[in-house]
């Protein structure tokens, strides 16, 4: 039995192998993602001004999903950064309280403000502080 | 060894799931991460992916039945990954990309990675390397992993007929190549 893949195991960890190593930073980063994965967050929750960013870049007209995502960008909100889906999720959500609507055209799906959305909008704008906690109430509690 | 499938027996809450995992990690992570390299031959990508493997681990862990040991069941989780990685399109297009980029401004490391391969222990360990990797990973799992066929073969769920002659034809590819180049 001269099987020169015998030698296969010594001869990769001397080369291919050597130092290559799972570092206690990797572990640890492992370790991180996990705590965040199950730490208790049931219903993903937005921040206020995502609600607002986001119904204001449909305010004057309709936008699909990419558009919506770039105009917030440029607003500086990055709460979809790197994490584009979510923005998806929101916009579902406020679909469902009619907040706004959505029809689609050449395979894009455009959104745009209910006069619901649009009251809201207002609302909120007016007296921020009050109407705004409940903008964001309404909206939680139609996640639920 | 066995602790470990005792305890993934015993795995109750997320806690226990979280210790099997850190657990899992201290015992195979440098074997997983050995695997990973053969198939991405990257380091870097490589710790990429064995990372996201234990996450998945942590995820997937109710879909773990008993039937095979722990440590079967996380290369197959590693396997699969890697090669989802492979088919990616991330893989395809962006990594090929840096590949041609890397290749262009300096030559000074592959001149380096040529010298180092004048030995004669690499020169088998890049053949192997170079292999397709249908018949890469049965040499790997088979000579550094020494895992039996019948083991192998609920890694990647191929027949085990299947991987004698893929492993057959690994070693007639392998001796050509080494005869080639001396």
């Amino acid at each position: 039995m001269n099987d020169p893949l015998n030698n296969l195991k010594t001869s990769m960890k001397k080369t291919v192998f050597k130092d290559l190593s799972f570092s206690n930073e990797r572990k640890n980063a492992v370790k991180e993602t996990i705590r965040r994965k199950q730490s208790p967050q049931p219903f993903q929750s937005w921040k206020e001004e995502t609600y607002l960013a986001v119904l204001e870049t449909i305010q004057y007209e309709s936008c699909h999903g990419y558009e919506i995502s770039t105009k917030l960008f440029q607003k500086n909100e990055c709460s979809f950064q790197k994490n584009e889906g979510q923005l998806y999720t929101l916009l579902h959500l406020l679909e469902n309280k009619e907040l706004l609507r959505s029809h689609w055209l050449k395979e894009k799906k455009y959104y745009s403000l209910t006069n619901k959305g649009k009251k809201y909008l207002i609302a909120y704008k007016q007296k921020s502080t009050k109407q705004g906690v409940s903008l964001k109430n309404l909206i939680e509690e139609a996640s639920l | 060894m066995n602790e470990l499938d005792q305890m993934a027996v015993t795995d109750e809450n997320i806690d226990d799931r979280k210790l099997l995992i850190n657990q899992l990690m201290n015992e195979y992570s440098d074997s997983v991460l050995h695997l990973v390299y053969t198939y991405v031959r990257n380091r870097m990508t490589a710790e990429d992916l064995t990372q996201e493997i234990f996450i998945k681990c942590f995820e997937k862990y109710d879909q773990f039945n008993q039937q095979s040991s722990i440590k079967t069941w996380v290369y197959r989780i590693a396997v699969n990954h890697c090669k989802d990685y492979l088919r990616s399109w991330h893989h395809r297009k962006v990594t090929l990309n840096e590949k041609v980029m890397n290749y262009i401004p300096s030559k000074a490391k592959h001149v380096e990675e040529e010298i180092i391969t004048k030995s004669e222990e690499d020169s088998l360990v890049n053949a192997v390397m170079g292999l397709p990797i249908k018949y890469r990973e049965v040499v790997f799992l088979h000579y550094y992993e020494e895992l039996t066929l019948l083991e192998i073969s609920k890694v990647p769920n191929v027949n085990i007929n299947t991987l004698k002659s893929r492993l057959k034809r690994a070693k007639e590819l392998l001796k050509h190549k080494m005869i080639e180049e001396g």
